[in-house]
């Protein structure tokens, strides 16, 4: 998929990110609406430049968040690598490796988010974090999974209907 | 032999059998002998009759239907019409209401300009309790302006652009605000956590705070402009070998749903780091 693409494609899910997702809370967990999107991009054979659109969302998300710069681009270049080790070594049963580099993708976001915020003087139990932040947010972004790999899959079959 | 009547004779004679016709039927005699000849007539107008009006109305049904099913498809359209109108109106009606309360909060603290913005969005972060507003630098907002609500505060501007700023609310993990206990003026230090709870610290152990009393920002500090109410105690924790007191504080401000607010643009944060002197100086 090409680069330029990606711009406004991500541009659009990161504005949905902050205006809509994020308005829906389970406990204190939000979806990561980009991420789960990266990762389904991520997993299609097709796709050449699952690295550049990481950069792209993770820019996109850490322009509108107020974390550290660079956090969630970070995040999302570790679950795109995930993704891919996965995808050459793994060919079939895709949607579960969604799951799979979904779950481990929130663990390194929200493990760096609160490293990041405990440095800055943050007193956050991580107790309480893994219970009312981390858990609800994997349950989240696992619902969101499964329309989002089948939607973008969808969109590659109907670009590329070759393969 | 044929007897021919003279003319007069006849009509008399037809006028009296009439007459006589007539008598009889008035006085009933004929009654059961035109029900015995009406009856099948009856029946047979009603068959005919009942087959004629099933005719016609086959005939008119599918102009009528046609007519129903246009009336029909122009009250669906008027009623989703309506419905939409509704609800565009319902939602004026709440930020009617917000507006008016924001209008009344203005009113009530004449001493400070404020600019009005809407909510657009939150951080995408669970970790950090930041909302994004649609003004910016553009209509003269800067950093470090308070944020309220139509109820007291709800935080501060903590980056601003062109269009948009974010805000920092006083629920945020990292926040720390100088406060004031009423009626005992003692001071103390709001703080927020990852829960979205905020706790009030560093109450002198022998303050006397009670579930009810109200918290107020004192100033201190200089990030924000004293007397805006922040919320209530709503329990107390206190030991004894401690050094001071903690309690429970329920903002006034409902955070999950927030609409518009207020940024206060005529107040200056204090910046207190030049006075602060470096490691190493004495």
């Amino acid at each position: 998929m090409s680069i330029l693409l990606s711009i406004p494609t991500l541009g659009l899910v990161a504005i949905l990110q902050s205006a809509v997702v994020s308005r829906l809370p389970l406990n204190r967990g939000v979806a990561d609406l980009m991420l789960v999107v990266l990762i389904a991009i991520a997993l299609q054979k097709t796709v050449t430049t699952s690295w550049q659109w990481s950069i792209v969302g993770g820019l996109f998300v850490d322009f509108l968040s107020g974390l550290p710069f660079g956090i969630f681009t970070v995040s999302y270049l570790l679950a795109t690598g995930l993704a891919l080790i996965l995808r050459e070594r793994i060919w079939r049963f895709s949607f579960l490796m969604q799951l799979l580099v979904v779950l481990f993708g929130t663990l390194f976001s929200h493990a760096i988010s609160f490293l990041a915020l405990f440095l800055q003087g943050g007193e956050i139990p991580l107790d309480t974090v893994l219970q009312m932040v981390t858990l609800p947010s994997i349950i989240l972004n696992f619902m969101l999974s499964l329309p989002i790999f089948i939607l973008i899959q969808d969109i590659l079959e109907q670009v590329n209907p070759q393969e | 032999m044929n007897i021919r009547f003279p003319k007069s004779l006849r009509i008399i004679a037809l006028s009296l059998i009439a007459i006589g016709i007539l008598a009889l039927a008035l006085s009933g005699v004929f009654t059961s002998f035109s029900r015995w000849i009406v009856s099948p007539l009856t029946s047979v107008q009603t068959w005919v009759s009942l087959q004629y009006q099933g005719v016609e109305n086959f005939v008119s049904a599918s102009q009528d239907i046609r007519e129903i099913r246009e009336q029909n498809t122009a009250l669906e359209a008027e009623n989703a019409r309506m419905q939409a109108q509704i609800v565009e109106l319902q939602q004026q009606l709440v930020e009617f209401e917000i507006l008016s309360a924001l209008l009344e909060f203005a009113r009530a603290n004449p001493e400070h300009q404020y600019i009005g913005a809407s909510v657009i969005g939150r951080d995408p972060s669970p970790f950090l309790n930041y909302i994004i507003i649609n003004r910016g630098s553009d209509d003269g907002l800067r950093r470090g302006m308070p944020v309220v609500t139509q109820n007291g505060l709800a935080g501060r501007v903590v980056q601003v652009t062109a269009t948009g700023a974010r805000v920092s609310l006083i629920t945020d993990p990292v926040t720390r605000i100088n406060v004031r206990v009423e009626p005992s003026r003692s001071a103390a230090v709001l703080a927020g956590s990852i829960t979205g709870d905020i706790t009030l610290e560093q109450i002198p152990q022998d303050d006397d705070v009670n579930p009810g009393n109200l918290i107020l920002t004192s100033g201190l500090g200089g990030n924000y402009p004293a007397n805006i109410i922040v919320g209530q105690i709503t329990s107390v924790r206190s030991r004894e070998n401690a050094l001071f007191q903690s309690a429970s504080v329920q903002p006034v401000t409902d955070f999950s749903d927030l609409s518009i607010v207020l940024v206060i643009t005529n107040f200056e944060p204090v910046d207190f780091s030049p006075l602060i002197p470096e490691s190493g100086t004495p």
